[in-house]
């Protein structure tokens, strides 16, 4: 009787959320929507094959003959963007001797994989198209944006037709480890991985590497011994965006004022290139610049706010503006400690682009933010991918666009991808 | 004959010094904390011209208004020794994202179905801890996991938004305004706090459930004995905590403006932290809801200070940590001195 009670329990329980959640479907099947198109297009390859002439093309021709430019993402923007490449400076000797305040004290991190490093067991491309091809991506964890991301290369894999399959360790390293041996004995094509641990995924991918599938990293910046085993990578400039976004923020403060850092969390690349990739900036740029404090509260708008208030309460006049790793829990924490202070001359830029951040942009409660999109993320490297198996030439590095999102042109932006 | 009224007299005196030392251990218990904080503050004057202010103690407050809430109802877990809510930080973000999952129907039923949705958690977990004695912490811990993937199934990874699901009615404006609502210049959250602290208070000290359930923290076999209703009563227990959660959620949603299956994250250890702090002992049985209020307000003003201080992030966990050990200790280490704890 007790068990049987326990179980109708658990059973409304869980009907009550499954009921409930049926109100959100709308915006997975809006999300979808870009799919369906990616869907159509992989459909129009597999209609021609019914054409006589095209049925004579080899897997190549076929694959080659894909047009994926019209493939866009939720957002309304193309999913496959423009790729930029950026100047590399040459290497000091000893970057670490450098002072932090030096960019060149984070040569290494910034530009991991330009460096002149051989690269090593990489398998030659088969040069017999991307149709049919299995990639496994193993992301880093579970958040909106890397469901985004996964959305992005599910659209992007569809429409140059692979099969893609999609595994997430859920921020745990000792699982992620563990998906890259399952996926190694899964014999696919190609692996992406994105990398939890900088440090880590040097042995993931020398691992992947040995077992003589090729692979690819994506999103966070591995450390650059890594970049020896894999094809390339392919992400955000975060340094770079933030450099961009400092530049805003030091016009707008006139050159001078104190700055804050509310952090991202520890271990992967943005926490140091969101802040130091700015901090850097205002030194060699902008002398009247100083920092007053860098903190990491986690992605917790209440504790943001509070440290925030802190800083208020502490610095008083001298706080001119915060820089944010994130610009949606951590931008409410920062927007509503400085709205209950009468503080809103406080600027405010933030690593993009949450729906969250793109309202305070519009409201021009936010100076400004970056432009990411989660779905081009996805993207690229299975865009890497397929021109890899098209036997065509895939640099070692793939930055996505940089952009400043601001009041003037948010709107471009909208909807958001999450 | 001497000797014998010597003995009697040493044994007197013994039971005399014991009394005295439970006296001084139920006061350093009870309050001690106050005592910390008034040390915190005093050191904080010294520190920042800046730190004794009527807004700096504000902030402090509005920024533990939400671990308060959870605590009022996770220190009743602790009191029935039933250390504590592991699942709590999924009960916030499951009744924080099932009533913006549901504002479509309005404010108030979106509310009470996502404090339902919080509340049955807290009925499963009474049930199966109260009724087929699971062990507490390995029970809500497998709780948390499961809903946490049941949510994350049932909307595919997504967060959604107060103001999307509501079609831009006035209901999802409605919900993000619970936290930004003040009343003289202090949000409600803050009165929600104390509110229930002290309802938490008369309970605990004044009814024959807080009596019941003192008695089930002390010893449970004595409460089964003595013929309380032990399963019901751990039931109710976790109803209240669960209670608590779903109204902390729903507060921490409303200020995060997205119903998301994170939302609650790292809330589950700062509660305990509080609740120990605040004098409340994990084998429980003992402690109050005045010092619950008092270990909330040491870890708002410790983390300020810290902060005034220059400490960075990491090194505040590591404080904060280390004194929840050195309190744990402490407290287990005089009450087993005195004979009156296994813990």
């Amino acid at each position: 009787m007790k068990k049987i009670m326990f179980i109708v329990i658990a059973l409304v329980m869980i009907t009550a959320v499954v009921l409930t959640g049926c109100n959100t479907t709308t915006p997975a099947v809006e999300a979808d929507a870009p799919a369906d198109d990616a869907g159509d297009a992989a459909d129009d390859a597999t209609a021609d094959d019914a054409t006589a002439e095209e049925a004579e093309m080899s897997n190549l021709d076929k694959s080659l003959a894909l047009n994926i430019d019209s493939v866009v993402g939720s957002d309304g923007q193309p999913l496959l963007l423009d790729l930029e490449k950026k100047d590399v400076p040459e290497r000091p000797a000893d970057p670490d001797a450098l002072p932090e305040e030096d960019p060149l004290h984070w040569y290494d991190m910034e530009y991991a994989g330009w460096g002149a490093m051989d690269k090593e067991n990489i398998p030659a491309s088969p040069a017999d198209g991307s149709i049919g091809k299995k990639v496994i991506v193993i992301i880093n964890g579970d958040h909106p944006y890397l469901t985004a991301y996964s959305n992005g290369a599910t659209i992007a894999a569809e429409a140059y037709g692979m099969d893609i399959q999609i595994m997430s360790p859920n921020w745990d390293l000792n699982v992620q480890n563990q998906q890259v041996d399952q996926a190694i004995n899964a014999k696919p094509d190609m692996i992406i991985l994105i990398p939890l641990d900088a440090k880590a995924a040097v042995t993931q991918f020398r691992r992947i590497n040995d077992a003589g599938v090729p692979c690819i990293a994506s999103n966070m910046l591995p450390e650059a011994e890594a970049m020896k085993y894999v094809i390339g990578w392919a992400g955000p400039d975060d340094w770079g965006q933030f450099r961009m976004l400092a530049d805003v923020l030091a016009e707008e403060i006139g050159g001078k004022g104190g700055v804050a850092y509310v952090q991202h969390a520890p271990g992967g690349s943005p926490y140091f290139a969101r802040c130091w990739g700015p901090l850097s900036q205002f030194a060699a740029n902008y002398p009247d610049i100083v920092t007053l404090d860098k903190q990491a509260p986690g992605f917790e708008a209440d504790k943001t706010k509070q440290l925030v208030s802190d800083w208020i309460t502490k610095f008083g006049d001298e706080l001119t503006a915060i820089v944010a790793a994130d610009d949606s829990a951590q931008a409410i924490g920062i927007i509503e400690a400085l709205k209950e202070a009468g503080r809103e001359d406080v600027k405010v830029i933030a690593a993009g682009n949450s729906k969250i951040g793109m309202d305070y942009i519009a409201s021009g409660e936010l100076l400004a933010i970056s432009y990411q999109s989660a779905e081009a993320d996805g993207a690229t490297p299975i865009k890497m991918a397929a021109d890899w198996f098209n036997g065509l030439d895939v640099d070692p590095v793939y930055y996505l666009p940089k952009h400043v999102i601001t009041q003037a042109d948010v709107a471009d932006f909208l909807p958001a991808q999450w | 004959m001497n000797k014998k009224i010597e003995k009697q007299g040493s044994v007197s005196q013994n039971i005399a010094h014991e009394k005295q030392s439970g006296k001084i251990l139920d006061i350093t218990s009870r309050f001690g904390v106050y005592g910390i904080l008034i040390v915190l503050i005093i050191a904080g004057i010294f520190i920042n011209s800046n730190f004794f202010s009527l807004n700096n103690f504000k902030n402090v407050i509005q920024a533990g208004a939400f671990l308060g809430i959870l605590c009022a109802g996770m220190a009743f877990i602790t009191y029935s020794g039933h250390f504590a809510d592991m699942s709590a930080p999924i009960t916030m973000a499951l009744s924080g994202i099932v009533t913006i999952s549901c504002i479509s129907f309005g404010i108030v039923p979106a509310l009470l179905i996502g404090i339902g949705a919080g509340v049955l958690v807290g009925v499963i977990n009474g049930i199966v801890i109260g009724k087929f004695k699971a062990n507490p912490i390995i029970w809500t811990l497998a709780m948390n996991f499961v809903v946490s993937g049941i949510i994350r199934w049932v909307y595919s990874n997504k967060q959604i938004y107060p103001d999307v699901e509501s079609g831009g009615s006035i209901a999802g404006e409605m919900f993000t305004n619970i936290s930004r609502t003040y009343l003289w210049g202090i949000p409600i959250s803050v009165f929600i706090m104390i509110g229930l602290l002290l309802i938490g208070q008369f309970v605990l000290s004044k009814t024959r459930y807080g009596k019941q359930l003192k008695i089930i923290g002390s010893n449970i076999d004595t409460a089964k004995l003595t013929g309380i209703n032990v399963s019901r009563n751990i039931l109710i227990a976790y109803i209240i905590a669960s209670f608590a959660a779903a109204l902390a959620g729903i507060f921490v949603t409303s200020f995060g403006k997205v119903g998301a299956y994170y939302n609650g994250e790292g809330y589950d250890f700062r509660a305990v932290t509080a609740i120990v702090i605040g004098g409340m002992t994990l084998s429980g049985g003992r402690g109050n809801m005045i010092g619950v209020l008092g270990g909330v307000l040491t870890i708002g003003i410790l983390s300020n200070l810290m902060t005034f201080i220059g400490i960075g992030t990491f090194e505040q966990q590591i404080v904060t940590g280390a004194i929840f050990i050195l309190i744990v200790w402490i407290n287990s280490n005089s009450l087993r001195k005195l004979g009156r704890d296994d813990a």
